[in-house]
């Protein structure tokens, strides 16, 4: 056995269980875990590693890497908690003012996030002629009117898909003003629909605490450990970026948690092209894998009620997972979201507790062996009518994620994945992978570094080829930010989609471009040290 | 009766429902529209006979592509440029503002307009529901010129299209739209009260409106509601079971199939899709088609469903209503039939209801 091959690590912070698992470079498992998720994020990880390491396969000084999938930053929108108050800059004057920023957003988020806009001039047509001169003093006074007040900034300006070069000149010229504060800017995060990329930039700017208390928790953790790698967190197409690069891009870790489990459930089963549902403790998550990675939704997207165009995976959520408690009559049941969270060995039927869930339904149905007791004969059939219920929820979100396509298998991963059953209307077959208890974490541990770009070229066909390159060599340029080793970066999906409804032709370029983690050497700690400061 | 903030979405989910599946995404129609009226008050809709008779009414809205409206994001001054510029060449001031189309985005457009510049809506439209051409407008059909056609790109830029006929206006006005970078804000076929009481489609204002609330106030059977509402019927409940899309330079095609579900099993529903829903067939049999508008819904929320949107396992009510009045006479199919939208069948009337 060789000693100095290097370990993966990945971690997935569920809402019920915490997953860890470590792989070596192969992607072959080399040890499991799963205990329940608390509040305290670094306290999971830790614990989590550290469990880990109690096993004599995993030796500590060969984990090169360290990677995490958290749900931090869909649940602070949803709260409207924890978020930074952002300075939203708009550049389009004299347009856009039917619709000012974050107007339709809801009043609470709203209040926690609008530190102060403005709409000032500059951006350009959809064939890249400016609309007007970037007003620059008009940036500087919006920039000494919100001051201090703002500690995020959101850029958006119109067809910056076409041209970001207003966007990039504002940002200069904000953090020259504002100092050290996280700028995002929309032609970074979202696609063509001004007012649903403007709310995805403002999302961003306003996780950016989130981001930066999730990368010091995980740091911290993997540092209380002992060891010594690289960290990484999980994005929502199933690749990593790196923990310096997160803090840029909280936004793209949402969804990450199902991405992580459509990857994780790729790798173990070893097929690519799959529908894949990943039922955890209280929700199940289905999404489709296409080349081995989750298919894209279409935008918009609604994230806590409001629109966005940013980059998601097309999952459908159903609020049932494992530990659902099953009572009452059915239909209300469906839409109930009552389970037993992580007490799932201790409140179950078939653990001889008092509750009935839908785990329990699964083991009187024969369909699941869970548990240290018989369900009780008086429960089986009221039990067997909401299984029922479950399966027609599962076949129903199965069907409008395989978007038409036949014959695919379903793969089935998550703590919860025993509830499913073993055949299913409209799929080939049912596959419960090795490890599919643990997918997520699995998928976080195998997953590449990516980088993505995207921009319109309209009106002009001759430059269409000069475009393409670009976009690639940009996709490249974040992939390496993002993490990826520079020496095995490459291209892996360039697309060109034409816009419809126009009269002079427009092309969409977006490219993808992966790599391998860097992993931890002495050399590289300079990075780490980087993210650190960054951090602190 | 008035659009305020109270009632301007369920309008807008009158005119998403009225747009057959085209019109374009009435949702930042409405962000506009209820911006507007937060900010300017609200719109007073107003019927034709109930203004001076030569009174000019201005009907207006997007031309071009509402996909890059979602980018290039109206400044909202438009209608005060186009009021300005009809008033400069008519010579004559602007009593009312009109939706040219009722349907999708182009029915909320002329409500931001109108609240912004204190001037009342039309209870009327020119289509009735949602059609990709601009002379497909019931003022054509009764002879009135849409030129000249007044357009503006929302900062401070003006064309006047002064065309020989309808069909060149049609022509020349794509055009400066491009030219005007793939959008624009448009007025047509101005005409005074008088011409408009016979010439434009009558209530569709309050139409929208009205299914609009009570689509709002149901918490389920949607599609019969929709078809009670309107005289129409439910075509099918089932399942997208199949979708294909064709889209190339400035069109698109394709079809979608629905299989029934629950009572409707064992039933299967072709829809022919452009921009709009425009023919449905069972077994080979045309059961209705253009110029009646064949709505979309979810099962799941009652919410309308665009033909861009539509996706694959997505459960949805398939409902006719009678198409307006005009566009059931041999020169309306002449200009909205089957055949004009290139399908070789006459037109279908697949409800006994009159249009109301």
């Amino acid at each position: 056995m060789p000693t100095t091959e290097e370990l993966r690590l990945g971690v997935d912070v569920g809402g019920t269980n915490t997953d860890a698992v470590v792989v070596d470079s192969a992607g072959m498992l080399v040890a499991k875990v799963k205990i329940p998720t608390t509040d305290d994020l670094c306290g999971d990880v830790e614990q989590g590693i550290a469990r880990l390491l109690e096993d004599p396969a995993v030796d500590p000084m060969r984990v090169r890497c360290a990677t995490l999938g958290a749900r931090r930053a869909t649940n602070a929108i949803r709260t409207a908690s924890g978020l930074r108050r952002v300075a939203v800059l708009r550049i389009g004057a004299p347009l856009t003012f039917a619709i000012p920023p974050l107007v339709a957003w809801p009043p609470e988020l709203r209040s926690a996030v609008h530190a102060g806009s403005a709409t000032v001039a500059g951006g350009c047509e959809f064939d890249g002629e400016p609309l007007a001169a970037l007003d620059e003093a008009g940036i500087v006074a919006f920039a000494s009117a919100v001051g201090s007040g703002a500690a995020a900034v959101a850029i958006t300006s119109v067809f910056s898909l076409v041209n970001p070069a207003d966007e990039l000149r504002a940002a200069e010229i904000m953090r020259r003003k504002l100092g050290d504060v996280p700028v995002s800017m929309s032609h970074e995060i979202g696609v063509m629909g001004l007012v649903e990329r403007e709310n995805a930039t403002v999302l961003n700017a306003a996780l950016s605490g989130v981001a930066a208390e999730v990368g010091r928790s995980f740091q911290t953790a993997v540092e209380r450990t002992g060891l010594e790698a690289e960290c990484y967190i999980t994005q929502n197409d199933g690749t990593l970026m790196a923990l310096e690069y997160s803090l840029r891009f909280p936004m793209l870790t949402i969804g990450s948690g199902p991405a992580n489990g459509m990857r994780g459930g790729a790798h173990s089963s070893g097929v690519t092209d799959a529908i894949v549902a990943d039922i955890g403790g209280a929700t199940t998550a289905v999404g489709r894998l296409v080349n081995g990675f989750p298919w894209e939704s279409l935008p918009p997207n609604s994230i806590g009620g409001v629109d966005t165009n940013f980059r998601l995976p097309d999952v459908l959520s159903i609020p049932v997972g494992g530990g659902s408690v099953v009572l009452g009559a059915a239909e209300q049941w469906a839409n109930g979201r009552m389970n037993v969270g992580n007490s799932l060995v201790t409140e179950a039927l078939c653990f001889g507790g008092p509750t009935p869930t839908i785990t329990d339904a699964a083991v009187a149905a024969g369909r699941a062996t869970t548990g240290t007791c018989p369900v009780p004969a008086k429960w089986h059939a009221g039990l067997a009518q909401h299984l029922e219920l479950w399966d027609g929820l599962l076949a129903e979100a199965v069907d409008r994620v395989r978007l038409g396509a036949d014959d695919l298998p379903l793969i089935v991963v998550g703590g919860g994945g025993d509830i499913a059953p073993d055949s299913f209307p409209g799929v080939r077959e049912v596959i419960r992978p090795p490890h599919f208890e643990v997918a997520n974490a699995l998928g976080a541990a195998i997953a590449p570094v990516s980088g993505h770009a995207e921009r319109i070229c309209a009106s002009r066909p001759d430059r269409l080829r000069a475009a393409v390159d670009e976009v690639s060599t940009e996709a490249v340029g974040r992939a390496i930010q993002a993490g990826a080793d520079p020496a095995h970066v490459r291209v892996v999906d360039v697309e060109e989609i034409p816009l419809t409804y126009l009269r002079d032709p427009a092309v969409r370029i977006r490219a993808r471009a992966v790599g391998p983690p860097v992993t931890f050497t002495p050399k590289s700690s300079g990075s780490a040290e980087r993210a650190r400061r960054h951090l602190a | 009766m008035v659009l305020d903030t109270a009632n301007i979405e369920a309008f807008a989910l009158g005119c998403a429902i009225l747009s057959a599946g085209g019109g374009g995404d009435p949702g930042i129609g409405l962000v506009m529209a209820r911006h507007a009226i937060a900010e300017s008050g609200p719109v007073e809709i107003i019927d034709p006979d109930a203004l001076d008779p030569e009174a000019l009414i201005m009907p207006c809205g997007l031309i071009g592509s509402p996909t890059v409206a979602q980018e290039r994001v109206w400044s909202g001054e438009e209608g005060a440029q186009l009021v300005a510029a009809v008033e400069g060449s008519t010579h004559s001031p602007v009593s009312a503002l009109m939706c040219y189309e009722i349907a999708g985005v182009n029915g909320l457009l002329p409500v931001m307009w109108a609240s912004r510049q204190g001037k009342p809506l039309l209870d009327a439209d020119g289509m009735g529901r949602a059609f990709p051409e601009m002379q497909q407008q019931a003022m054509h059909i009764a002879g009135i010129a849409a030129s000249p056609v007044l357009l503006t790109d929302g900062r401070g830029n003006v064309i006047v299209v002064n065309a020989a006929g309808n069909r060149d206006a049609e022509r020349l006005v794509r055009s400066c739209a491009a030219t005007f970078g793939g959008t624009c804000a448009g007025a047509l076929y101005t005409m005074t009260a008088r011409s408009a009481a016979k010439a434009a489609i009558r209530g569709s204002v309050s139409k929208a409106l009205r299914i609009g609330q009570m689509m709002t106030k149901r918490r389920s059977g949607w599609p019969e509601a929709l078809a009670d509402e309107t005289a129409g019927r439910v075509l099918i409940k089932g399942r997208v079971t199949e979708i294909e899309r064709r889209t190339g330079a400035g069109f698109s095609r394709g079809h979608a199939v629905v299989d029934g579900t629950g009572a409707c099993s064992g039933r299967r529903l072709r829809l022919e899709l452009q921009n709009e829903v425009l023919v449905a067939l069972e077994d080979g049999e045309v059961l209705v088609t253009v110029p009646d508008i064949i709505a979309m819904l979810t099962l799941a929320d009652g919410h309308p469903v665009g033909t861009e949107r539509l996706r694959h396992g997505q459960r949805v009510g398939v409902v006719a209503l009678p198409g307006p009045d005009v566009w059931r006479t041999e020169e309306g199919l002449q200009v909205v039939g089957p055949r004009s939208f290139g399908y070789d069948m006459d037109y279908v009337r697949g409800v006994t209801g009159a249009d109301h």
